[in-house]
């Protein structure tokens, strides 16, 4: 129990240190590359929940994203510019214009509710069959938000989302998720499907309904998932389709695969180097580009650079940075040995 | 010609087989008897390099093959039988046996030659010679899976529990056949449970329990040891 | 009639695409158990050789020749890069590892080309029609049928005439025993990656001839549709890819004559939750494959 607090403590104390810095610099790029980090700590950890307790790979997690955010934004674009974003809205909800606050839990909720609604049957598959339809789902809801153009305008980019999405507001959203994670981990829910991901037969036999766990799991993390769209949508204010696919689901679960999925500290920690790493990168890029050192422009570093790290983790160091412990237990064992020695 | 000294194979915590040491000399028939799970099949795979050694050596002519990957021991001329008869089900038979031939597959003669000489000395396979494996009756599974293993010309053939789940008169035809092989002066390690059948053919014999070599001696010697028999010996 | 003949000409020549790309996947599945997702990245490779090339001067086929080649090593490159290194560690690696090469590979075309499409090539009789029994076609579906006919031919005698086929046939089951008869798991696995290269530069010869283009992107819609037909197929099943690729086919061309316009954007949608459907039905696809062995 103590080691979970310190873990909490010491992943919220990160975070907190992060904004006080950025808010004491007050420079702005700074202050986008803060949300953007928190955001997706909240997508990474969202994954995590899934991923990291089953033991399953999911591709779908991106495609929760955009239910959150496409439905933050059908509930809080001003009614006068519906008109304009959404000329095809169905008239019952085009009357609708909520706070983005309340909007964005909706955002969570619905991802999560349609995650509950269409996922439970796919829980019983593992391997290969698993990650498959977790693709075909990316597919399908990809293919929805492309062409369902009532309410996501179609391929074209939907805008009119009211700005609301702080650092502030961003920062709470990843603590809160840091601890929902932590807490979910440790809970008898968790514990089971960890059990279940070691040796999918013993936990059977403990009585442990393993698709039903991994269904809880799967829901909780679309929640995440919905709620970090929503924030992202409220943030960036105007966005296509082609945000929640393919590459957007590389970044995240690059950031997983790099920090170690089993674990929430290395959700976050690989959540944050794989930031500060792309905007570094990609500061590199625009630098590139502005000083006209090539004829064309330079594109695609940022993903190479981390397709080389994901391969170079997986070969190295399999589980991640933090493969097995979080960062509480591993502080704690440390001070432990130094009270011994 | 083989000689394994303090052997030990573990599946994750668990030690299978904790120290094994055994001889194998040109031309002899060994057996390894045991009761299930004394972990007789893991030293075989071990042997056959199916599985790595968490500790010990496997010498092969002096040599050391300690952990070898199974396609060089079977360059080497090591051939094994396992116990779970892995005929390849969608191969026809004559895929099967062509594919025992794969270490010396640019000996076409050689390779034509053996398999005449197989079919002649297993009939039943010769009438089965285009229908795959998967359709063959148990007995004639085992009689494809040690003719495949013949077609490499091993010098040494592990035989993993070749009379298991068989009817008694094809038991007594494969035992019929070990020996024929054993006169042809090829060298065999045979793991065994059937005690009786086993010792009637062999040279030597070990006996193993949870892990441990617990006796060896020549096949009169174990045969009469009736502590041993009582003890270990199923069958 | 010759409505009849139309419509067998464009499930055909579709589906004989179709078919050599799910075979391209289902030779690295049923033997590695690895989903490749850079699959469609060797597309790619093939369609940005011919690009290359183009100023060459050299004729058509031998360019095809080596675009063909240069699918096939960055087939042999993704299994010394995304699968030998993780190979005995996870199956969630594996597919990482896969994933990451894909995208690899996608940024590298990005970067050091372009993101804009890039002209590819193609001889004059792919833009040619040719007419008979009262049936008009282009004559590339043609050329797409032959192409397939001899492929799956080619393909059919390597995995039963040669011993190198019956290795990976007999690896696909089994490959620990396989391997204790002396076949080589590095020269199967590099085997299975290089056939499905030389497969993925063939059907990269005919996709991009429709398109006559080539962009970073164009490997995803392949690797889509390979999906889809292996899982209708038959995961691990050979017989089973053709023919899903042919059933796809048929499904896309009937859906094509008949879906209004306004559900046919959402073609895709439909026929991959077709795909869940299925696998929940029989996670091993339509087909059963051989039976199931353990990955080396």
């Amino acid at each position: 129990m103590v080691k979970n607090l310190t873990t909490i403590a010491i992943l919220s104390g990160l975070i907190l240190v992060m904004v006080g810095v950025t808010n004491l610099l007050g420079v702005r790029l700074f202050d986008r590359i803060a949300i953007n980090l928190c955001i997706a700590l909240v997508l990474v950890l969202g994954l995590q929940v899934f991923m990291g307790n089953s033991g399953i790979l999911s591709f779908a997690h991106i495609g929760f994203m955009g239910i959150g955010a496409y439905t933050t934004a059908v509930l809080t674009i001003p009614i006068r510019m519906k008109g304009m974003s959404l000329p095809d809205l169905y008239p019952i909800v085009a009357g609708i214009e909520l706070s983005p606050y309340v909007a964005i839990l909706l955002g969570g909720l619905v991802a999560a509710a349609v995650a509950a609604a269409v996922s439970y049957p796919l829980m019983r598959l593992s391997d290969a069959a698993a990650v498959i339809t977790s693709f075909a789902l990316l597919v399908v809801l990809h293919t929805v938000m492309t062409h369902w153009s009532e309410v996501t305008n179609g391929p074209r980019t939907l805008f009119g989302l009211p700005r609301a999405t702080d650092l502030n507001l961003a920062a709470g959203a990843a603590i809160l998720a840091v601890v929902a994670a932590v807490a979910f981990k440790e809970s008898r829910t968790g514990l089971l499907l960890r059990s279940s991901r070691d040796d999918e037969v013993a936990a059977g036999a403990m009585g442990a309904h393993i698709p039903r766990l991994r269904w809880q799991a799967f829901i909780l993390s679309a929640l995440f998932a919905g709620i970090g769209g929503a924030l992202w949508g409220h943030f960036i204010t105007s966005f296509s389709p082609k945000a929640f696919f393919l590459k957007e689901t590389f970044v995240i679960l690059g950031m997983l695969v790099i920090g170690g999925a089993n674990t929430v500290t290395g959700a976050v920690f690989g959540a944050i180097i794989v930031t500060v790493t792309f905007e570094s990168l990609r500061a590199l890029e625009a630098g590139i580009n502005q000083a006209k050192i090539f004829s064309e422009q330079v594109v695609g570093l940022t993903e190479i650079v981390l397709a080389l790290a994901m391969i170079a983790v997986l070969v190295l160091r399999p589980g991640g940075l933090f493969a097995t412990h979080e960062i509480g237990a591993l502080i704690r064992r440390r001070v432990r040995k130094k009270k011994d020695g | 010609m083989l000689e394994v000294a303090g052997l030990q194979v573990a599946y994750g915590a668990i030690r299978a087989v904790r120290d094994v040491s055994l001889t194998l000399a040109e031309g002899e028939l060994v057996t390894l008897l045991g009761a299930n799970g004394a972990g007789k099949s893991s030293t075989l795979m071990c042997v056959a390099g199916a599985l790595p050694a968490a500790a010990g050596s496997i010498r092969l002519e002096g040599k050391d093959v300690t952990s070898a990957r199974p396609e060089t021991m079977a360059r080497s001329g090591v051939a094994t039988v396992p116990e779970t008869r892995d005929v390849f089900p969608d191969l026809t038979v004559d895929e099967n046996l062509q594919l025992g031939a794969y270490t010396r597959r640019n000996d076409s003669r050689g390779v034509a030659e053996d398999r005449a000489r197989m079919l002649e000395m297993f009939p039943v396979l010769a009438e089965r010679y285009g229908q795959p494996a998967g359709t063959l009756s148990g007995g004639e599974q085992q009689m494809l899976v040690i003719a495949r293993a013949m077609m490499s010309r091993p010098r040494i053939l592990l035989l993993d529990e070749p009379s298991l789940g068989l009817a008694p008169t094809i038991v007594d035809r494969i035992f019929e056949m070990i020996a024929t092989l054993k006169d042809s002066g090829l060298t065999i390690l045979l793991v065994e449970q059937n005690a009786s059948k086993a010792l009637a053919v062999a040279d030597r014999a070990y006996v193993m329990r949870l892990g441990r070599i617990e006796a060896e001696g020549t096949a009169a010697e174990i045969a009469a040891a009736t502590d041993l028999r009582a003890l270990y010996l199923a069958g | 009639m010759s409505f009849f003949l139309q419509f067998m000409i464009d499930v055909l020549s579709l589906g004989g695409a179709y078919a050599l790309m799910a075979l391209g996947l289902v030779i690295v599945y049923g033997i590695l158990r690895l989903v490749n997702f850079a699959y469609g990245e060797l597309i790619m490779v093939a369609g940005y050789t011919m690009y290359l090339t183009s100023g060459s001067g050299l004729p058509w086929l031998v360019m095809a020749a080596v675009a063909v080649l240069m699918a096939m090593l960055a087939g042999i490159a993704t299994d010394y890069v995304a699968f030998r290194p993780v190979r005995a560690k996870s199956v969630t690696a594996v597919l990482i590892t896969s994933f990451a090469f894909s995208t690899l590979l996608q940024n590298a075309a990005l970067l050091f080309i372009s993101p804009r499409p890039r002209n590819v090539p193609l001889p004059e009789i792919f833009s040619e029609t040719v007419q008979f029994a009262g049936v008009i076609t282009p004559a590339r579906n043609l050329i797409t049928i032959a192409t397939a006919v001899v492929m799956l031919a080619l393909f059919s005698w390597l995995m039963r005439r040669t011993v190198l086929g019956i290795a990976m046939r007999a690896a696909a089951t089994n490959f620990t025993m396989a391997r204790m008869l002396g076949v080589p798991a590095n020269l199967v696995i590099s085997s299975a990656f290089a056939i499905s290269g030389l497969l993925a530069g063939v059907v990269s010869m005919l996709w991009i001839g429709r398109i006559g283009a080539v962009v970073p992107g164009i490997g995803l819609e392949p690797l889509l549709i390979a999906f889809i037909a292996t899982v209708i197929g038959g995961m691990r099943s050979l017989q089973g890819a053709v023919l899903g690729g042919f059933l796809l086919a048929f499904m896309d061309t009937t859906l094509n004559f008949t879906l209004p316009q306004d559900l046919l954007k959402f073609r895709d949608a439909f026929t991959f939750s077709l795909v869940i459907l299925i696998l929940l039905w029989r996670p091993q696809g339509l087909i059963k494959g051989p039976a199931s062995g353990q990955r080396t």
